[in-house]
């Protein structure tokens, strides 16, 4: 078993400062057709008018099936239930007579692929389809994939050929390809990855496969004149591809190999890259006895030279003309920046599918920009820093807030060899520079993009990282940040190769799409259940707890004109709020440490309150989260925590087992998988039988239920199974269950009702602008934002809010307890902290 | 499952003389002995068939062991309704119609024609099994097609679409308008096919009396149809005038093949010499029959695939069963041997609209369940499964039961005699001891014992006043 992250290391997330609801976004219309898979919102925002946005928009939608010409349009009427299905009834297509033995059908107007995943060829096809396509949905036996131009362009730019991409389909596939669909991938590919940007010696090459596409370039007005005149007189270079094949296996091998020779060799590095490469040939190989070695003159490119100022220049002007530029990194032969002496430490072992995703990134020698998707909890840093160790150059690391920056700089230290003053901390609190020509820098993304009020100091290290070249830049959590602070980042720091890390690439909006182009394809996207199984992340058992709302509080529901008061009433649904009492009773009795979510804080704190439990909002200083984070962690009396939405992400409590959610936000389906990504990396998943817990707790009747069925797709699709519990067994008989009577129902009633409206609000949203709006009554019911303080939205400026209970955050604080227990653990917790800090360097 | 569809059962309800001339044909005792009896009631009539003096009920019911005691209720009940025994006090003996016929139809003997006569000259044209079958599928799918509102190339008869109308199974809103499925044609489509094919049948059995025709002929050409050959031509010359009447209408069925009304011989196809046999063996209609002709193929092998996430896959190319489907699926592609859809809300909620209920719907769903998904523990992934009862739940938050039920019990000892009855019976659904009232499902069971156990008190009294 690997080993885990730090316990100690885990910290809460402050939200960062950059507003997105301001920033303009881009949404490039969504390729081909929609297939009746998920419920996609599509709220009407305003289109996209930069100018990349719209460069990129073009060149997505040269490609979509949607727009490629109808080759021919078949009878759609062939029997008597054909009129079901209008367009998508294939039934004339001819099935090959061996159909039995392949595992695919291939939908020749969407692109949608279905696999038979009990087909004894499934393991392959799997390999191929996650490389080709998109993953729809992947539960027990049958899996969607579904082609489409961003999948293909990743393809293309792992190095597969159309041919080979063409001919293992057709090998897979219970009827042949169709024409449309070869079309539509012949069509992607030769534009997508034809053309690519090195970086070899220093000296920036523009290489293609294709001669006559350089010479389409150098006609080009804007492009023609950059070329760099070389000594021959062509000023078009030819050479061995460094494809796939023979020639480029060793080549990485050495690559890992040559920077093991200090560290002797045999370094787990090497060892992971050769595991890479056989995986990587046995996803391609499929294609490759067909092809033969017939291919070696192909596999000769072509470049010429442009001057490194104008590298933008050229890759905007490809673009625009319908040929994104392919980033490649030469790193091995990249001698003006220097090496970064840094090595994976032996006992560092990499699971296979980590392996999988560096293959594709690293997969002929060159290191590729892209983005790896995998499950919260399964090791997405230690992928980053591996492919850091693989490059050997210096780094700049992103990450949202300056708890995982900390965590990121404790990681590197802890799985590599790195001198630890080569990797410097760049947040509002501290500002390093590294010793030594190279060094990782980690920051976040807000202290990057933020240009307006930075301070001296700050302002000194943007200098510092503008002024450098830097080898990768590693993107975590990828999707919470809108396309518009990338486009900041990319441009503000001269990076070589990007790697975008995120464990849901899934945005109720569409402003993922760009990230295609911004940071490179998605290389790599894991199949959850697959790792469950293997045991990397842990088992889930999910469940919705359906509560039904008492007769006071669903005709006040009704009653209630104000949308986001509603809220409040089906939150503050007694029957969940006993609901809750008895799943952290019942939970605690096993022995479980308990998550409880709520995305309104008025809710989170009443609960807290009522239940004396320990909680963090966003308004709960730093101290008092850590303090309370680590009780969590150590102390056996501190089972259950509340955490409002900034707790969805980067927060590392390998001890929770079990999480109860109580409010949420509306449909965000990436929400909901975040939250689950907090116990999938529970410390005892491996104990024989051990099951995690994730409830969702609705009310029953509200627009929770439909919110709740939205929310739950992207799981779902994933192979989860939420059951549905009606009743709670033996709820009746908890000791102490609250609001047991009707009298105490009607005060907790009279009391929401106090409420205005911003209690009903969820707590101010980060990056994130997923908004869906379901009373499509009230126009523009979106939620607004206004003015005001934190303690506003708690309820805390009211004169509703009486503090009934005392809050056992301040319990755990270490003024004013009352206990003698808490006065010893705090003196125990002071005692162990200043041993560690003791220890540390 | 059946709902408001009569099936087989329906013969229960027949008077004691109908049964009386049924069994005088040896053909139907065979049938209703081989159809409707369960095991443990064969066995006691194979027990009592070469007896020819009385049986004491206590010798018989000694034969049961104890813990089987609601079979034997059962088995006993089903006898009773069914007119087979007799009951002089606790002797029990075979109705001796009934005792003296079905001798006949298992040892042979006698002029009764009652397994239809061979045509013994050659046809002109040679009738193979396999154009049977293709007949009877063109037939009876047209009928299920006709009821889907899909339009098939074959459209079912006058007679056809009157019996759907007349049996509830299909509906017209004024003359003249297209006939559109009914609550009860829904549950009739998600039926199995042999069911499906009776209940028909039934229905034809109750409009053939409006029409005059005799019930018992009718009833006893159904039944002897069973146990015709299957590519056996037979003459039409020792049919009764009615019987010659139903040649034609059953031949819209599918269930005979004439070539023309006026020809002298007649084929059943698979549809009826399956007729009457042991149920439970068939699938659906068309998996039947199209298992049925390919040999070797086994029978009705499921062809759906139900994932967590809601999405229905289904291995078929058949339009009815697509047809099928579409009632509950939100169907949405079709590659030539598959279409995929997927169960939403929307579409078990407008499934339930149309009369579907939960339970049919995962009846279905099961009974066809792929082999893949045969595999695993549990066939359907049961959140799914309680996910569509929770929809269907959702509509209706009251349930209802029909039953029936007794209440005026003398004390609260016949009282709770009778609940503890009604609850081995596995039939009592509520009571309230307080009131002396309970409410059970079906009451033939406990009338009778309610019956005999009057009379056994009134004979105890009788005795008791004897003595005395």
């Amino acid at each position: 078993m690997p080993p885990k992250r730090k316990a100690g290391a885990a910290g809460g997330t402050t939200a960062v400062t950059t507003t997105s609801a301001a920033t303009k976004r881009s949404r490039p219309a969504t390729p081909a057709v929609d297939v009746d898979t998920s419920d996609e919102y599509s709220d009407d925002e305003e289109i996209e008018n930069t100018e990349e946005g719209r460069a990129i928009s073009k060149v997505v939608n040269a490609f979509s099936l949607d727009l490629a010409p109808k080759g021919n349009d078949v009878i759609s009427k062939r029997d008597s239930v054909s009129y079901i299905f209008s367009k998508q009834d294939f039934s004339y297509l001819k099935m090959k007579s061996d159909h039995e033995s392949r595992p695919l059908w291939i939908n020749p107007e969407s692109g949608v692929i279905v696999l038979e995943s009990f087909s004894p060829l499934a393991g392959q096809a799997q390999d191929f389809l996650t490389t080709i396509a998109e993953p729809l949905s992947r539960p027990t036996y049958l899996h969607e994939y579904k082609l489409t131009p961003h999948s293909l362009y990743a393809a293309v730019s792992v190095g597969l050929d159309p041919n080979d991409i063409i001919s293992v389909m057709d090998r897979l596939s219970k009827i042949p390809v169709p024409p449309k669909i070869i079309d539509f991938i012949k069509k992607c590919t030769s534009s997508y990855g034809k053309v690519k940007l090195v970086l070899k010696e220093n000296r920036y090459f523009v290489e293609s496969t294709d001669p006559a596409m350089l010479q389409r370039l150098l006609q080009d007005p804007v492009i023609g004149p950059l070329r760099v005149q070389g000594e021959g007189g062509s000023g078009i270079t030819k050479e061995k591809a460094p494809q796939m094949g023979a020639l480029v296996i060793p080549g990485t091998r050495n690559a890992a190999g040559a920077a093991n020779v200090n560290n002797q060799q045999g370094g787990p590095a090497e060892v992971a890259v050769d595991v890479v490469e056989d995986l990587f040939n046995s996803v391609t190989g499929l294609g490759e006895d067909e092809e033969g070695e017939d291919e070696e003159d192909e596999d000769a490119v072509h470049s010429f030279e442009i001057p490194a100022d104008d590298v933008e220049t050229v890759q905007k002007q490809c673009l625009d003309l319908g040929y994104p530029v392919l980033e490649e990194y030469d790193f091995r032969n990249d001698r003006k920046n220097p090496n970064l002496d840094m090595d994976l430490k032996p006992q560092a072992q990499i699971r296979s599918y980590q392996e999988k995703s560096l293959s594709k990134m690293f997969g002929n020698g060159r290191a590729k920009s892209g983005i790896i998707v995998l499950p919260c909890g399964a090791g997405k840093t230690l992928v980053g820093i591996t492919a850091a160790c693989t490059i050997k150059k210096s780094v700049v690391v992103l990450a949202t807030s300056s708890m995982s920056v900390v965590q990121w700089r404790q990681e590197f230290i802890k799985w590599t060899n790195i001198n630890p003053d080569a990797i410097a901390i760049f947040t509002s609190e501290s500002k390093e520079k590294f010793r030594g020509d190279a060094g990782i820098i980690v920051s976040t993304y807000s202290m990057v993009t933020n240009s307006r009020n930075r301070s001296h100091d700050s302002q000194k290290m943007m200098d510092f990282l503008q002024s450098r070249e830097w080898g990768l830049l590693i993107l975590d959590e990828v999707h919470v940040v809108p396309a518009q602070i990338f486009r900041k980042v990319v441009h503000s720091v001269a990076t070589h190769s990007k790697l975008g890390l995120t464990a849901t690439l899934l945005r109720e909006d569409d402003k993922i799409t760009d990230l295609n182009f911004l940071i490179g394809p998605k290389l790599y996207e894991a199949n959850w259940m697959e790792l469950a199984e293997q045991g990397h992340i842990a088992k889930v058992q999910c469940a919705e707890v359906w509560c039904p709302m008492t007769p006071e509080f669903y005709s006040e529901y009704l009653r209630e004109p104000d949308a986001r008061k509603k809220v409040l009433h089906y939150i503050m649904n007694p029957r969940k709020f006993q609901a809750t009492q008895f799943l952290i009773d019942y939970h605690e009795k096993r022995g479980d440490k308990i998550i409880v979510f709520s995305d309104n804080v008025y809710a989170l704190r009443a609960y807290a309150l009522k239940l004396n439990k320990a909680f963090i909002y966003g308004d709960t200083p730093q101290q008092e989260r850590l303090r309370i984070l680590e009780n969590f962690q150590l102390n056996d009396q501190v089972n259950t925590i509340f955490l409002s939405k900034i707790g969805d992400t980067s927060l590392d409590l390998p001890e929770a087992t079990c999480l109860i959610q109580i409010s949420s936000h509306y449909g965000s389906r990436r929400q909901e998988a975040q939250r689950l990504g907090r116990i999938l990396r529970a410390k005892r998943r491996n104990d024989e039988g051990f099951n995690a817990f994730f409830y969702s707790l609705v009310s029953k009747d509200t627009a929770e239920m439909y919110y709740s069925s939205k929310r739950q797709a992207f799981l779902v699709d994933q192979g989860y199974a939420f059951k549905v519990i009606t009743h709670l067994q033996g709820i009746e008989q908890l000791p102490g269950l609250a609001y047991a009577t009707v009298a105490e129902r009607k005060e907790l009633l009279a009391e929401v009702m106090l409420q205005n409206s911003e209690a009903g609000q969820q707590e101010g949203d980060d990056f994130d602008g997923a908004k869906l709006s379901y009373n499509a009554g009230r126009k523009g019911a979106k939620y607004r934002r206004t003015t005001g303080k934190l303690s506003e939205l708690a309820g805390g400026d009211g004169m509703a809010y009486i503090e009934y209970n005392r809050s056992r955050n301040k319990e755990l604080k270490g003024k004013g307890q009352s206990s003698a227990f808490f006065k010893k653990m705090h003196r125990e917790n002071e005692k162990r902290r200043k041993e560690q800090n003791a220890l540390k360097p | 499952m059946s709902g408001n569809i009569r099936g087989f059962g329906y013969l229960e309800s027949l008077p004691p003389v109908t049964f009386r001339r049924l069994y005088q044909q040896p053909a139907t005792a065979l049938a209703i002995f081989r159809r409707m009896l369960p095991n443990l009631a064969k066995t006691i009539v194979t027990t009592l068939l070469y007896n020819e003096s009385p049986v004491a009920l206590g010798d018989l019911e000694a034969l049961v062991r104890p813990e089987s005691y609601r079979e034997r209720e059962d088995a006993f009940s089903k006898l009773r309704r069914l007119h087979i025994i007799t009951e002089n006090n606790l002797d029990v003996s075979l109705d001796p119609v009934f005792k003296k016929n079905f001798r006949l139809a298992l040892t042979g003997g006698g002029d009764h024609h009652s397994f239809g006569v061979p045509c013994n000259t050659e046809d002109k044209k040679k009738i193979t099994v396999q154009f049977l079958d293709d007949y009877a599928t063109r037939q009876f799918e047209a009928i299920l097609h006709y009821m889907v509102g899909t339009h098939n190339e074959v459209k079912p008869s006058k007679g056809v679409i009157t019996l759907l109308t007349k049996g509830g199974l299909m509906e017209r809103y004024g003359a003249g308008s297209v006939a559109t499925i009914t609550k009860n044609g829904f549950s009739f489509l998600l039926q199995d096919g042999n069911p499906q094919i009776w209940a028909l049948l039934i229905q034809y059995l109750e409009m053939s009396e409006e029409l005059g025709m005799e019930q018992t002929d009718v009833l006893h050409f159904l039944l002897m149809l069973g146990s015709l050959e299957l590519g056996q031509a037979y003459s039409v010359n020792t049919l009764t005038e009615t019987q010659k009447l139903m040649l034609a209408d059953l031949r819209d069925y599918g269930v005979v093949y004439q070539r023309k009304s006026t020809s002298d011989r007649f084929y059943p196809t698979r549809l009826a010499t399956t007729l009457t046999s042991e149920s439970g063996g068939l699938r659906s209609a068309s998996a039947s029959m199209s298992s049925a002709m390919v040999k070797d193929a086994e029978e009705g092998k499921g062809f759906i695939i139900l994932e967590t996430n809601y999405r229905v896959y289904a291995y078929t190319d058949s339009p009815l069963q697509i047809a099928v489907l579409n009632l509950f699926v939100k169907l949405s592609t079709r590659y030539p041997n598959l279409v995929s859809g997927r169960i939403s809300r929307r579409s078990i909620q407008e499934a339930i609209k149309m009369g579907i209920t939960a339970d049919q719907v995962i009846d279905y769903l099961s009974a066809h369940a792929h082999p893949q998904m045969r595999k695993s523990l549990v066939t359907l992934p049961p959140t799914v499964v309680d996910q569509i009862r929770l929809w269907q739940i959702e509509g209706e938050r009251m349930r209802t039961t029909t039953g029936f039920l007794f209440k005026d019990f003398h004390s609260t000892q016949e009282f709770e005699e009778v609940a503890k009855y009604a609850e081995e019976l596995g039939v009592l659904k509520w009571k309230k001891p307080s009131k002396r009232c309970m409410f059970v499902t079906r009451h033939e069971q406990i009338a009778d014992w309610l019956k005999r156990r009057a009379s056994a008190q009134q004979q105890q009294q009788q005795s008791k006043k004897v003595a005395t």
